[in-house]
């Protein structure tokens, strides 16, 4: 029975939270049902649809299958954190302008998925994007638009590294 | 002609707060003081509900109600095109496949309504669970609903059949079997209800390709005027069909009557698969007659759909397959008939093509045969027997503007590298 | 973390964790990265008396190298499993196994230690791991035991291993010089596929690469346990390869097989699988000599 109560602490989006929860609650409800944070979606509970995708300790995991007291001392990023200032992440950008969104139930999972493989990998080739995003269904078949999306992004961050390379070399 | 939109980029109304999670899906939404519905499914595909025994359950601490059909004896059936369906199952009347409801649990949270329904005691008479339509239409075949198991029979018929088979130089007669198929949107079903007291109006946040044939079948199984039913519909991760049907509404809309709470229902991706429409799977018969210079001269099909335990919308499924039958194909003489067949799997209703697909897998296959028997490369007898203006369809419509077939299997050759063969 | 009732465990050592499972061990159930615990468990985790987690045992989150062994932690995750240089220049096919393990989210939590103590038929490390003549440390608190991989399981989802035991390492002696290894899954997709079936092959050669001295063929989803063909060792063992038959080799894993029907695949679909994929080792493993010993001038 999940009446055992502990408490938590962990950064999410930037923010420290410390939280009571059960050991026996998992990470994606204490996302949504605790913290109200519902760009993180369920879509099967066990793994195998990518909706409940989150960065944890610069990792990608599905936080349906993570244990909310496996959490504690982590560093997380929720969909809800991406992009600064009020400005849309690239990847976020880049989804919007090719149209790789549809229902948008994959999209918060997809967009993560994309941010880390573009972190490790800045110039994925198709085969690179398609591994980097197999964790991550989209039950609309927008793949195409998604994998275009994911190009379009790594263009421009590295246009924008490059610009900044130059901004420094000026300075 | 205007150029706007089409062949433009256009960026979606709602793609923003898609791409940064704010878009709110019906499970994103809560209610202060909301309890949380979890539902007692069939314990048998087929069988007679002989005893409901709800009293451990209810005594679960955290548990509010749990509604049997013995509270709610004025809600009637519900259905797309027959009411066919009922809301929950009372003692002495059957369930027809594992997705009946039996229960509504209604508990203060999710854990504990999961937890009583493992305490509902069920017992059943078992009846012969019917799997395959070819058994469900045998004489001896228990009748699944009261007016037996064809639920809807489809004719069609063009020009004279026995004439084209004379005419025939080679006649292909093969069987094909689809499968049953799931939608998987990525959302499943998931829904809230609010009552509000002063006005009777019940408020549902739900999904629905219906929004008004949904709210006409709600009232109607609730006895209630339409303007007493709102449907809200939140951000919808997903349809393809399968959003068609009745799914969380009626459980919810009686669970908040009943307790005058905010209630909230989401399936497991188990329940949504077991409980909700599926693809029809097939049984397709097909003879298919060509001359040696492989023109096609007659087809005729024997269309068997299984449409599961209840209708949904499998009659216009299965009737729109039979009408496909041919394919874009020219054909002068057709002959076909189609049964949409009751059994206890689980119901199947629309889905993308809408009986069309399923259809197509058999007539392909057929012109592939047929092309391979002739020695004609494939590509050129479609070409030479496809669509084109003045075609007519198996029901008889003259295509009269816009028919690209041609044009599709030349791009789609083309795209393939594709080199007639040469036998 | 404190936890007044006792239901979640994180110690930071391995004694401390051993302490909880000599005395909560039948009640309580060990996790690791929860890839599959909590798919078995889905939607009835308060089914669950406590948890044991291993996440803060530091002293199982390393690859260790010596002269004559590499030892891996059992909470090294498939991720770093395939990314590790030590395990890929060592046990390519491990490393293999493990990035065509579920999903980069699976891979990021799921550990070695987790897929050999759920034994599943069809865990994908389980037939590499044998075919490398992995032993296991299985720790208690008044006991080592190091035993076989091959001598763990003992059914589906069934091992040898006690409640108040914990696998602590996995040990793979050092291949020889000439070793040359080969592995193929079969499954629905790329990507979240639980496998038709598996086969790892891992073939050690003399000094002077020309006579086979070792060979071990290991199958997965084709019976209760991951199965070793060891009439494949008996066939090759003193041979060179231009004596060795691939074809009767290949029948040989095809009539010792007795898989099953299942969702998956058919008893008749595996049979004829495993003698393809056989072969295709074979050939890869082959090949692989060949370029070794006839280097491209």
């Amino acid at each position: 029975m999940s009446t055992h109560k502990l408490t938590i602490e962990f950064i999410i989006n930037g923010q420290k939270r410390k939280i009571e929860t059960t050991p026996f609650t998992r990470l994606l409800d204490l996302i949504r049902d605790d913290l109200h944070l519902t760009g993180t979606k369920e879509g099967c509970g066990k793994g195998e649809c990518g909706a409940c995708t989150i960065i944890m300790n610069h990792q990608l995991v599905a936080s349906c299958l993570v244990l909310a007291p496996q959490a504690d001392g982590a560093e997380i990023i929720t969909i809800e954190g991406l992009g600064e200032k009020g400005k849309l992440d690239p990847i976020q950008e880049a989804f919007i302008e090719t149209g790789a969104v549809q229902c948008g139930f994959c999209t918060p999972g997809m967009v993560l998925a994309a941010k880390k493989l573009l972190e490790e990998n800045p110039h994925p080739n198709i085969e690179e994007i398609k591994r980097g995003i197999s964790g991550n269904l989209c039950r609309c078949t927008g793949y195409k638009k998604i994998i275009e999306a994911i190009n379009l992004a790594a263009k421009r961050l590295t246009q924008q590294l490059e610009e900044e390379k130059g901004k420094e070399k000026n300075v | 002609m205007s150029k706007m939109y089409v062949g433009e980029n256009i960026i979606k109304v709602d793609s923003k707060e898609k791409v940064i999670g704010k878009a709110l899906y019906p499970d994103d939404l809560s209610f202060e003081g909301m309890l949380y519905l979890k539902i007692k499914r069939a314990v048998h595909p087929h069988a007679i509900l002989r005893k409901l025994d709800i009293s451990k359950a209810e005594k679960l601490p955290g548990i509010v109600k749990i509604i049997t059909a013995a509270d709610i004896p004025w809600v009637k059936n519900f259905g797309l095109i027959i009411k066919d369906q009922p809301v929950l199952i009372g003692i002495g009347q059957k369930m027809r496949y594992m997705g009946d409801a039996l229960a509504i649990v209604i508990a203060e949270n999710k854990e504990i309504a999961s937890q009583a329904l493992r305490l509902i005691e069920v017992e059943v008479e078992k009846l012969e669970v019917i799997s395959d339509p070819i058994r469900a239409i045998e004489k001896d075949a228990p009748p699944i609903h009261n007016n037996g198991n064809i639920l809807a029979t489809h004719y069609l018929e063009k020009g004279n059949i026995e004439k084209g088979f004379a005419q025939a130089d080679l006649i292909v007669d093969k069987e094909y079997r689809t499968s049953f198929l799931d939608h998987i949107p990525l959302q499943v079903e998931s829904g809230l209800g609010v009552f509000d007291a002063k006005t009777e109006v019940i408020t549902i946040w739900a999904a629905t390709q219906w929004i008004h044939d949904t709210q006409a079948d709600m009232a109607q199984a609730l006895g209630l005027p339409k303007e007493k039913i709102r449907i809200i519909q939140p951000a919808i991760g997903g349809a393809f069909g399968k959003r068609e049907d009745i799914s969380v509404h009626l459980h919810l809309a009686l669970a908040a009557m009943l307790t005058k709470r905010p209630v909230k229902l989401t399936y497991t991706r188990e329940e949504s698969m077991i409980t909700q429409s599926k693809r029809h799977a097939f049984i397709v018969r097909a003879k298919t007659g060509a001359t040696k210079t492989g023109y096609l001269t007659a087809w005729q099909v024997e269309v068997i759909g299984d449409t599961g335990a209840y209708a949904s919308s499998g009659p216009a499924v299965v009737r729109k397959g039979l009408y496909h039958c041919t394919g874009p194909y020219n054909v002068p003489n057709v002959k076909g008939v189609a049964y949409t067949i009751y059994t206890n799997n689980t119901y199947a209703g629309a889905m993308r093509g809408f009986g069309t697909t399923q259809m197509a897998f058999a007539y392909e296959s057929q012109m592939d045969i047929l092309a391979f028997e002739l020695g004609i490369d494939p590509v050129r007898f479609r070409l030479q027997n496809a669509y084109e203006i003045g075609s007519s369809t198996p029901n008889q419509q003259i295509l009269n503007t816009s028919v690209g077939v041609k044009d599709t299997i030349q791009e789609a050759a083309r795209m393939a590298n594709w080199k007639e063969e040469s036998r | 973390m404190k936890n007044q009732e006792g239901q979640y465990f994180s110690p930071q050592q391995i004694p401390e964790a051993l302490e909880i499972l000599s005395k909560y061990g039948k009640e309580i159930k060990i996790i690791a990265g929860g890839s599959d615990l909590l798919v078995q468990y889905h939607d009835r985790l308060y089914e669950i008396a406590g948890w044991l987690d291993l996440k803060n045992l530091t002293e199982l989150k390393k690859i260790e190298l010596n002269s004559s062994e590499v030892s891996i932690g059992a909470m090294i995750t498939h991720s770093q499993l395939e990314k590790s240089p030590q395990i890929k220049n060592y046990f390519p096919i491990l490393s293999r196994a493990a990035a065509e393990i579920g999903s980069p989210q699976i891979r990021n939590r799921g550990t070695i230690g987790g897929n050999i103590v759920n034994a599943s038929p069809a865990g994908d490390l389980l037939s590499p791991l044998i075919a490398y003549e992995a032993k296991l440390v299985l720790l208690s608190s008044d006991e080592k035991n190091i035993i076989p991989a091959e001598q763990f399981f003992t059914g589906p989802k069934k091992t040898i291993l006690k409640p108040n035991q914990l696998l602590t390492q996995i040990i793979l002696p050092l291949p020889p010089q000439n070793c040359y290894s080969s592995w193929v899954k079969v499954g629905k997709r790329k990507a979240l596929a639980i496998s038709t079936i598996a086969l790892a092959m891992v073939v050690k050669m003399s000094e002077d690469n020309q006579i086979i001295q070792g060979a071990k063929v290991c199958l997965s989803s084709i019976a209760p346990t991951p199965l070793e063909i060891k009439e494949v060792r008996e066939e090759m063992i003193g041979k060179t390869f231009s004596q060795v038959n691939f074809t009767k080799l290949a029948q040989l894993v095809e009539d010792k097989i007795s898989p099953i029907d299942d969702i998956r695949g058919t008893k008749e679909y595996r049979k004829e699988v495993a003698r393809r994929i056989m072969i295709h080792c074979l050939e890869e493993i082959y090949s692989c000599w060949r370029d070794k010993c006839l280097p491209i001038n």
